[in-house]
C-alpha cells in the first residue's frame, strides 16, 4: 500500500492526523508530511479512514 | 503582485503561441433575447436555465447575462479545469463583491490574493482535528437544548427549527460561549439586518441610499462593538475559548501584526455566512428526504441504535461508525446543494479543450446541474444514498460530487458541516419520530436553496430527555 497526495488539493485540515497519527503529520502552517509513505498492511483501516474523511479528497491509496 | 504579472504574461503567451490553433465557438443556450440575452430567465429561473443549458450544449454552454458572457462548465473534466485553475487565472473575488460591505473592506475576498490566503490560513487551527471534537460536543449540547422543551407530540416549522438550531451552534462555535449565552438575542437581530443587506443591488454599487443598506452598515458597526466587548472581557479575565474568536485573537500576520476588530468581525461573519444557512437547509432536506424514504430511514435508525445506547454521548469517534447516516446527508447535498451556482471571473484568456474563453468572461459551474448528470449519478432524481456505499461509490471520480466546491477554494468548513449534521441526526432521530405534512415540496432559492417556509412537521417523542 502506497500513499499518494494530490498537493494541489491539500489545505492542511489535519483530519488525517486524527485518523492515522503515525502516518500523517501537519505543522502549524498547515504543511502536511507523510511520515510513512508505504505503511504496513495492518494500518490499512486507519489510512482508509483518513482517505475517506479528508475534506479535500487529497489522499489516495495505491495498491 | 509578482505572481500575477508572470501568470498574466503566460496567459498572453498561451494565446500568442496558439495563434495557429482554431478555436470552436461556444454554443449559446436557446432563448436569448435581443439586448437582454438570458438576463430575465437568469433572474427568475436560474436552475431551469442552467439545466437546459447543459442538456442542449453539454459541458460548455454560453449565456449572455446583463451584458456579460457567462460560460457554464459541467461534468467532471470541465469542473476540474475550473477548480484547479489558480486565482490569478480564474478568480472568485469578483463574484463575492456583493459581500464586501458585510465582511468588510480588505477582508477575505476584498483583500489581495496573498492577504486573503493569509487570512484564511488563520482560520485553519480553528478547523483542525482537535477543535472539531469540541465543536461536536457543542452541537450535541445545542441540539439537546433545542428539543428539551418538546412534548410527547407536536408540530414544528422545520425550516425555522433548523435555522434557529444552526444559528446557536454557529454562534457558539464561532463566537464562543459568552456570546451565545449573553448576546444571542441581540446577535439574531444584528445578523438578520446584515443578511437583509445582501442584495443584488450591491452589484450596481455597494453603498446606495437604501434602508436595507443603512441597516446593514449600522448592524456591522454594532457587531464590531459586541465582539470588542467579548475580546476585552477575555483579555481582562485571561479566560480562553475553544472557538474561532480565540483563534483569530491569537492569530498574527507574517509581519507580526494582529488582526483588528474590524478584520476579526469580518472573518467571523464570513464563516457565519458560509456555514449557517448551508447547514440549516442541509439538515432540513435530509430530514425531509429520510421521511419520504422509510425503507432507508429504517436502516439509518437500526445503525444509530446499534452504535448508541440510551444515554450515550455522541462522540467524534462514534460519528465515524454511522456510514448510512452519512450517505443520507451526502445524498441530500447531491440533490439539494445549498450553493447551486459557483462563479469565477477569467482574469486572463482561459483555454478549455477547443474553446478559448477570453479575459473578462465569467465561468460558472452548477452543483445542482452537475449532480444530475446521469452518466455520473444514474437515475439522478432518485434519493438513493446507497450510491455512495462501497461497490458503487458514484462520487469516486474527483470533482463529481461538488456540493462543497473543489480545488483550492473548496469549502473550508466541509468536515465541520458533516460533523454538525451527523451529530444533529444521531440525536434527533433517536429521540423523535417525524412526519412531514407538506407535499409537494417547494424549494426556495435565496442565498441558499432550502425548502419553502413554513414547512410543518409533526413529531412524536420516542425517548425522554437525557436518553438520546
Amino acid at each position: 500500500m502506497k500513499i499518494v497526495i494530490d498537493w494541489g488539493l491539500c489545505q492542511g485540515h489535519a483530519n488525517c492526523t486524527g485518523d492515522a497519527p503515525d502516518v500523517f503529520a501537519v505543522d502549524e502552517n498547515g504543511k502536511l508530511t507523510v511520515l510513512i509513505a508505504e505503511p504496513p498492511e495492518e494500518m490499512r483501516g486507519q489510512v482508509e479512514l483518513a482517505v475517506r474523511y479528508c475534506p479535500t479528497g487529497a489522499i489516495r491509496i495505491e495498491g | 503582485m509578482e505572481t500575477q504579472t508572470s501568470v498574466a504574461s503566460t496567459g498572453t503567451n498561451r494565446v500568442g503561441s496558439a495563434a495557429s490553433k482554431s478555436y470552436r465557438a461556444v454554443p449559446v443556450v436557446s432563448g436569448a433575447l435581443p439586448v437582454l440575452g438570458h438576463s430575465i430567465e437568469f433572474a427568475s429561473n436560474l436552475l431551469g436555465l442552467v439545466h437546459r443549458g447543459y442538456l442542449e450544449c453539454g459541458e460548455v454552454a454560453g449565456l449572455r447575462v446583463f451584458g456579460r458572457n457567462i460560460v457554464l462548465l459541467s461534468g467532471t473534466d470541465a469542473q476540474e479545469a475550473l477548480f484547479r485553475a489558480p486565482d490569478e487565472v480564474l478568480s472568485p473575488n469578483e463574484a463575492y463583491k456583493i459581500m464586501t460591505p458585510v465582511f468588510g473592506k480588505d477582508v477575505v475576498y476584498d483583500a489581495s490574493p496573498e492577504r486573503m490566503s493569509e487570512q484564511l490560513g488563520m482560520l485553519r487551527p480553528a478547523l483542525q482535528d482537535k477543535r472539531m471534537r469540541t465543536y461536536g460536543e457543542i452541537v450535541a449540547e445545542e441540539t439537546r437544548r433545542g428539543v428539551a422543551s418538546w412534548g410527547e407530540r407536536g408540530e414544528i416549522d422545520l425550516v425555522e427549527f433548523c435555522a434557529t438550531l444552526t444559528n446557536f451552534t454557529s454562534t457558539h462555535c464561532l463566537l464562543g460561549r459568552e456570546f451565545r449565552e449573553q448576546m444571542s438575542t441581540e446577535f439574531a437581530q444584528v445578523y438578520y439586518d446584515l443578511e437583509r443587506g445582501v442584495t443584488p443591488a450591491a452589484y450596481i454599487h455597494p453603498n446606495l441610499p437604501l434602508p436595507s443598506m443603512r441597516k446593514r452598515d449600522k448592524a456591522r458597526v454594532r457587531l464590531v462593538e459586541m465582539i470588542e466587548e467579548i475580546v476585552g472581557q477575555r483579555l481582562r479575565s485571561g479566560r480562553r475559548g475553544e472557538d474561532f474568536l480565540q483563534t483569530l485573537m491569537d492569530a498574527e500576520y507574517k509581519t507580526g501584526e494582529k488582526l483588528t476588530p474590524h478584520e476579526i468581525t469580518g472573518m467571523l461573519l464570513a464563516a457565519m455566512f458560509a456555514g449557517h444557512h448551508t447547514s440549516s437547509v442541509t439538515t432540513a432536506w435530509t430530514l425531509i428526504e429520510l421521511a419520504r424514504t422509510p425503507d432507508y430511514l429504517d436502516r439509518v435508525l437500526a445503525e444509530l441504535h446499534r452504535v448508541y445506547k440510551p444515554g450515550d454521548d455522541v462522540t467524534f469517534q462514534s460519528l465515524r461508525q454511522i456510514p448510512l447516516t452519512e450517505y443520507a446527508i451526502k445524498e441530500s447535498l447531491r440533490l439539494h446543494p445549498p450553493l447551486y451556482i459557483l462563479l469565477r471571473s477569467a482574469l486572463v484568456d482561459f483555454e478549455y479543450r477547443d474553446y478559448l474563453l477570453p479575459k473578462g468572461t465569467w465561468l460558472a459551474t452548477s452543483p445542482w446541474v452537475s449532480h444530475r448528470i446521469p452518466g455520473i449519478f444514474p437515475e439522478p432524481e432518485r434519493f438513493d444514498p446507497d450510491r455512495f456505499a462501497p461497490g458503487r461509490e458514484e462520487d469516486k471520480k474527483q470533482f463529481s460530487f461538488i456540493a462543497f466546491g473543489g480545488g483550492r477554494h473548496k469549502c473550508l468548513g466541509n468536515a465541520f458541516a458533516m460533523l454538525q449534521v451527523k451529530t444533529i441526526f444521531a440525536i434527533l432521530l433517536r429521540g423523535f419520530e417525524f412526519e412531514i405534512l407538506h407535499d409537494p415540496i417547494v424549494p426556495e432559492s435565496g442565498l441558499v436553496m432550502g425548502p419553502k417556509k413554513p414547512f410543518r412537521v409533526r413529531y412524536r417523542r420516542l425517548l425522554p430527555n437525557g436518553q438520546f
